[in-house]
């Protein structure tokens, strides 16, 4: 019973983050339960399933006090919100990578780099104060598929597995920044329903604590 | 509504900058009720008014405020090739004012202001560019007395707005910063913890904590760092364990101020808010927000900032707040819906009366009810929406479901009576 709207990012976290709420008993939601509506009320809660980009924005504007949304979003995001706390689950690492055979992947950084990637403020914080020119050509997927079709020289994608990468005949270079979901809060809320929102956010820790392997899970 | 890819055959219709607002009768009265009350409370607390101007040089504002509060500004260049700069914000104005031209006023100096504010922030998302905002600064008077005053001012002109049920978060600038010193943390790591805070990322802040020697009390204070808030007894809670003079220094002045807010009658609107995360490098005493459970954002916000004037070359105290009157009327209509312009009374006419009819619309005026005087001559039967209607014949009039018959002055009688 936490009174609270809280926003929820489809695609790939969302399982992880129906599962956490129900394991942490703040919610009986899983999947499913979204099918028909894409706004469901459980426990006192309202939950709202949206795009993961679009968790900071309702959080920021307070159309939701509360979200779970991945770091990797918060990078590229304007929008200010409180971030409360590490919730360990959909780990995976922001990488500069590179086709198997070129000079980057020997470790030869000379020279002007194009890099293609969804994610150009993270790569703008990342090679900031490196002696090397970066054009940063931002895409919308499929980043690996660029350094092939002769668009950029590497990518700084995201990757869980290290499998799309492999495929597509890229190797890791450099580690970016290490990502896995967050609850953010808006800053009102966590003010005028503090006592809400730092119960979530105690209960959400220790849940996310209790998850086994999750120390680590990158 | 015109289609996305238009109609070449259409006039195009002229647009408008976006992030900018047009406000229609009702909205805009609305808007400017709230900005009116507010400078009449400021004044009856003996705020004076001043009005600066729209812009300001860059330098004087980079003189005034740090780097980050320049991001975000409407910037262009005069025909001298000097920098100017649209308003972000009032403050540093009505500082420039005092150090330039008021240094020899009697202090402590309260001023007030209203007035728009811009902001060169991205388009689409969702924020204002031009906002109105109203605000207060009390210059010269280093004592709480000054911070516990424009708390209450801030409370007292949300109240007559109608702004109800607003909440009051008070901290310390100071608090933070000196914990983190006092915990023994090179200047680095207190670089790291507070920029983290900054950015609000509390997670960032574990991190950085993390990797740092430092005292479990600290530690634990730091890490429960959203969690310091409350009334009075928060401040006892903090204070158990907490080494080092500055922090409790801190703290010292929040129970005084906590006093002296009680003093003002308001302490069941305000919180103590250990945690509070503000712009350390501006503020150097008390700081407040304020919120409400209607808004996202704060509806205002305020503090001591004792080293503003320093760099205009007039050392002086000075602590001040301002209110987001677009914020306040968010939440107003949020709670009472859109206003309604309010509709003035119509006066008609027919067989020649117009004189009559200009005359009973002049003295309605004058007793303060909003008249408009019909241009055309009427059909003889009068309409429902008319409230005065002038024959020949004599003066019918009908208001709130009452009417009658008879002379100008009856009817202008009538009508202010039952307006009072």
């Amino acid at each position: 019973m936490t009174g609270l709207r809280i926003a929820l990012p489809a695609g790939t976290l969302f399982d992880g983050a129906c599962d956490l709420l129900r394991s942490a008993g703040v919610a009986r939601i899983d999947a499913g339960r979204f099918d028909r509506s894409l706004r469901v009320e459980d426990s006192g809660s309202a939950l709202i399933k949206v795009r993961p980009s679009d968790v900071p924005v309702y959080v920021e504007m307070g159309a939701a006090d509360c979200g779970i949304v991945g770091k990797d979003v918060l990078w590229e995001s304007v929008r200010v919100c409180y971030e409360l706390v590490d919730l360990r689950f959909g780990a995976c690492r922001l990488v500069l990578a590179a086709p198997e055979a070129s000079p980057l992947a020997r470790g030869d950084w000379n020279g002007a780099l194009r890099v293609a990637t969804k994610y150009p403020e993270a790569a703008r914080r990342f090679f900031a104060g490196m002696a090397i020119t970066v054009e940063l050509i931002r895409l919308n997927g499929a980043v690996e598929l660029a350094p092939a079709a002769g668009l950029a020289d590497a990518v700084l994608d995201i990757t869980a597995t290290g499998e799309t990468l492999r495929a597509n005949h890229l190797v890791e270079v450099a580690e970016a920044g290490t990502s896995t979901a967050r609850l953010i809060a808006n800053l009102a809320a966590l003010k005028t329903r503090s006592d809400a929102v730092n119960a979530l956010a105690a209960t959400l820790r220790r849940a996310a604590d209790a998850v086994p392997g999750a120390e680590g899970a990158a | 509504m015109a289609a996305v890819d238009g109609d070449p055959r259409n006039t195009p219709v002229p647009g408008r900058a976006g992030g900018f607002s047009d406000w229609l009768p009702g909205a805009a009265g609305r808007r400017r009720d709230l900005v009116d009350t507010f400078v009449r409370v400021f004044e009856s607390w003996g705020y004076g008014l001043v009005a600066t101007p729209l812009v300001e040089p860059l330098d004087t504002i980079a003189a005034g405020v740090g780097a980050a509060r320049q991001s975000q500004l409407f910037r262009f260049m005069d025909a001298d090739g000097v920098l100017l700069s649209l308003v972000g914000e009032r403050t540093v104005s009505v500082a420039r004012v005092v150090a330039t031209q008021l240094q020899r006023a009697q202090f402590p100096l309260r001023l007030c202001y209203a007035g728009p504010v811009l902001r060169n922030a991205a388009l689409l998302d969702g924020r204002r560019r031009e906002s109105m905002q109203a605000g207060c600064e009390l210059i010269g008077h280093a004592g709480l007395a000054a911070d516990a005053e424009c708390i209450a001012l801030a409370a007292t002109a949300l109240e007559r707005g109608g702004v109800r049920g607003v909440q009051i978060d008070v901290g310390h600038a100071d608090f933070i910063p000196s914990v983190l010193e006092s915990a023994g943390l090179d200047a680095a790591a207190q670089r790291a913890v507070l920029g983290a805070l900054g950015r609000r990322d509390l997670v960032a802040v574990e991190v950085a904590l993390e990797h740092t020697d430092m005292r479990d009390a600290e530690r634990r204070l730091l890490l429960a760092f959203p969690t310091l808030r409350g009334g009075r007894e928060i401040l006892d809670t903090a204070a158990i364990g907490l080494g080092g003079e500055r922090p409790r220094r801190a703290i010292e002045q929040l129970m005084e101020l906590w006093e002296l807010l009680e003093l003002h009658g308001v302490t069941s609107a305000v919180h103590l808010d250990l945690g509070a995360v503000r712009d350390w490098d501006y503020y150097t005493g008390p700081t407040f927000e304020v919120f409400s459970l209607d808004s996202g954002f704060p509806l205002g916000s305020g503090g001591r900032y004792d080293s503003l004037l320093e760099r205009f070359g007039f050392p002086s105290r000075a602590t001040g707040f301002v209110l987001h009157v677009d914020r306040c009327n968010d939440v107003l209509t949020r709670r009472d819906g859109s206003a309604a312009a309010q509709p003035a009374l119509r006066v008609a006419w027919d067989g020649g009366q117009y004189d009559v009819a200009l005359s009973i619309a002049e003295r309605l005026r004058a007793r303060g009810v909003a008249a408009v005087c019909d241009l055309d001559a009427a059909g003889a039967h009068p309409d429902a929406e008319t409230a005065v209607h002038v024959h020949p014949d004599g003066v019918h009039w009908s208001s709130h479901g009452t009417g009658g018959r008879g002379s100008a002055d009856s009817a202008v009688d009538a009508l202010t009576g039952s307006a009072e």
